[in-house]
């Protein structure tokens, strides 16, 4: 039984279907990403996993449990722990104020982290600890995002383009840390755009278009799947043809 | 293994021209949640305390000293708003009616049912603070400005409800109380005991407000106002913490209401509608919401202005939005901003812990 289990999922907006009927079964001890075209599911799909938005039908277990609709601060305490696609962060506190927030409310029951410093110093920003978080430069605020996202002491972390924005070095950068989340028991789940690095960090690829799910697996095998080839290509005109 | 870090190597280095560029910036900035050191803290507590204790021997008389109590404990008052509106960024114009309900308990159980200043002070607080949490239900649902509306309206429904009360409200004349029920040695009767008696639930106030500040409850509150939505995906239950900041917020108000009806002994319901509401939003924006002493600083401003420049009720009602004209335009963080802002720049301390002024060189 995988840790997080979604069956059926399905979300409207009006009559948008935004997700129609997903089954999902992610571990927590690697890398998995989601890729598709815009306005494929992605976002929507973590939105309703984390409860942000409420799910129009199907369910959402994680370790067991139902957790549908119970609200995202009672997901975020089952430590199933999302990042936002526009990097977030506490704007007028300090980057210190900001993990500490976040640390604190993981601390219930254990926090993996000794302190809010160890996480700066994980993810490198531990010389900015006393910078407003709303004047970061926005490399250091997506780092900023995952160390907030951190200081819950996630079990599972749902990142959501985490490279958006960033430069090569800096999402080669991150991309490195994002690798030694699952050694450390901190399952990754992420929405990106950048294939190369989604193949290279990834140890599974879903791929969605238009709210349904339409290849899974390895990521060498599914970007050579004709189905998401076309969807990312567009139709093969020579197959149309004959 | 940390990440090579870029952008902190660019920030460190920010060059001495950027710094001076940004200095007039820099002191109109809010910095309220960079902590100023723990002795210059100390030492401003009690400079202050020293102030305030020594106020009555300072011979600046009776009309002074007047003004002074119905200074400190509109500023009790305003510590509660200054949590829900600085901590938690939930602004109310309605909080008069708040300060209201607990006086008008409390004159309303000295009436009815003959108890004194004591005893009816812990149920006069806690109506305050049911209310504020009643009030507070619909923020839930709608965002800020619909909640400030919703103040108002209880505002106005307050002070309607109080004028149609009968003899059980005084209607528009009000009631009538004696005075603070004294302690062995202590007569409430004498304007400088009173004083000290509002003192010293002021100190209870700041005390409360400074340790909620340092507290993971008010970083918790600092989450929700900064950023709702992240404030959720860290696990944080931002309904429960709204209505209870809101609650607590009640709490100070019910304690600021009894106290100005027994140093008043007489209140009428338009001690608390609209106009005084609004006062308490002024002040509290004035002074500065996000800092320790922004409310005392913006109650001071407001009771001493009109004296001090010797101004008719209707000229100090233009002075006092001008002021507040001034400080939305020069010091978004109010006058406690600013002169936090310039005790920084004299001293130049935090450039020396290497956060810049205000973490932004």
């Amino acid at each position: 039984m995988a840790a997080l289990e979604v069956r059926g999922l399905r979300k409207q907006f009006g009559g948008v279907v935004a997700l129609n009927g997903i089954d999902l079964d992610i571990d927590t001890d690697r890398v998995v990403g989601i890729v598709g075209p815009n306005g494929s599911g992605k976002t929507t799909l973590f939105n309703v996993v984390t409860g942000v938005h409420p799910a129009t039908g199907g369910t959402v277990s994680w370790q067991g449990q139902d957790i549908t609709n119970i609200g995202a601060h009672r997901i975020a305490r089952k430590r199933l722990v999302r990042t936002f696609q526009q990097a977030m962060s506490f704007p007028g506190l300090t980057v210190d104020e900001n993990v500490r927030i976040a640390w604190e409310q993981g601390r219930r029951g254990g926090s993996r982290w000794a302190s809010p410093g160890m996480i700066l110093d994980f993810v490198g920003l531990a010389p900015l600890g006393k910078a407003i978080a709303g004047s970061l430069p926005f490399g250091s605020l997506r780092r900023l995002g995952l160390a907030v996202a951190l200081g819950v002491s996630p079990e599972l972390l749902l990142l959501d383009e985490p490279g958006a924005g960033l430069n090569d070095s800096e999402a080669q950068a991150f991309a490195a840390v994002i690798a030694q989340l699952p050694p450390q028991g901190i399952g990754v789940c992420l929405i990106d755009h950048d294939m190369d690095m989604m193949s290279e960090l990834c140890d599974r690829l879903i791929v969605l278009d238009f709210g349904t799910k339409i290849a899974e697996g390895p990521p060498a095998e599914v970007l050579a799947d004709p189905k998401v080839r076309e969807v990312y290509l567009g139709p093969d005109k020579k197959a149309a043809l004959s | 293994m940390p990440m090579t870090d870029n952008s902190a190597a660019k920030t460190g280095a920010a060059t001495e021209g950027a710094r001076a560029r940004d200095r007039l910036a820099l002191l109109t900035a809010d910095n309220a949640s960079v902590p100023l050191p723990a002795g210059v803290q100390a030492v401003t507590a009690i400079l202050l305390a020293a102030l305030l204790i020594a106020l009555p021997w300072l011979g600046l008389g009776y009309r002074f000293l007047s003004i002074a109590i119905t200074t400190l404990y509109t500023a009790i008052g305003l510590y509660g708003l200054g949590l829900q509106f600085g901590q938690a960024g939930i602004m109310s114009v309605g909080h008069a009616a708040l300060m209201g309900v607990g006086a008008y308990a409390s004159a309303i159980l000295s009436v009815q049912l003959g108890l004194g200043f004591w005893t009816s002070l812990p149920f006069a607080m806690a109506l305050s603070a049911i209310v504020g949490g009643v009030i507070g239900l619909p923020t839930l649902r709608v965002g800020g400005q619909h909640y400030i509306i919703i103040t108002f309206c209880f505002c106005a429904l307050f002070v309607i409800v109080l004028t149609n009360g009968g003899t059980f409200t005084g209607s528009a004349t009000g009631l009538d109380v004696g005075s603070v029920t004294p302690l062995p040695g202590i007569n409430f009767d004498k304007l400088s005991n009173n004083y000290y008696l509002v003192l010293a639930a002021l100190f209870l106030a700041l005390a409360a407000t400074y340790l909620i500040g340092i507290s993971r409850y008010g970083r918790t509150l600092r989450a929700i106002r900064e950023n709702e939505q992240l404030a959720r995906s860290v696990g944080i239950n931002v309904d429960l913490h709204k209505l209870g900041v809101l609650m607590v917020s009640g709490l100070f108000a019910g304690l600021a209401g009894v106290l100005q009806l027994y140093y008043l002994r007489h209140i009428s319901p338009t001690l608390f509608g609209a106009f005084p509401s609004l006062y308490l939003a002024l002040m509290v924006m004035l002074g500065g919401a996000r800092y320790l002493y922004g409310p005392l600083i913006g109650a001071v401003i407001v009771n001493f202005l009109p004296e001090v420049l010797n101004l008719d009720p209707v000229d100090s009602r233009i002075a006092y939005g001008v002021c507040l004209l001034l400080v939305i335009l020069l010091l978004p963080g109010g006058v406690a901003a600013g002169i936090k802002n310039i005790y920084c720049a004299l001293a130049g301390g935090f450039d020396r812990q290497g956060g810049g002024l205000n973490g932004r060189a």
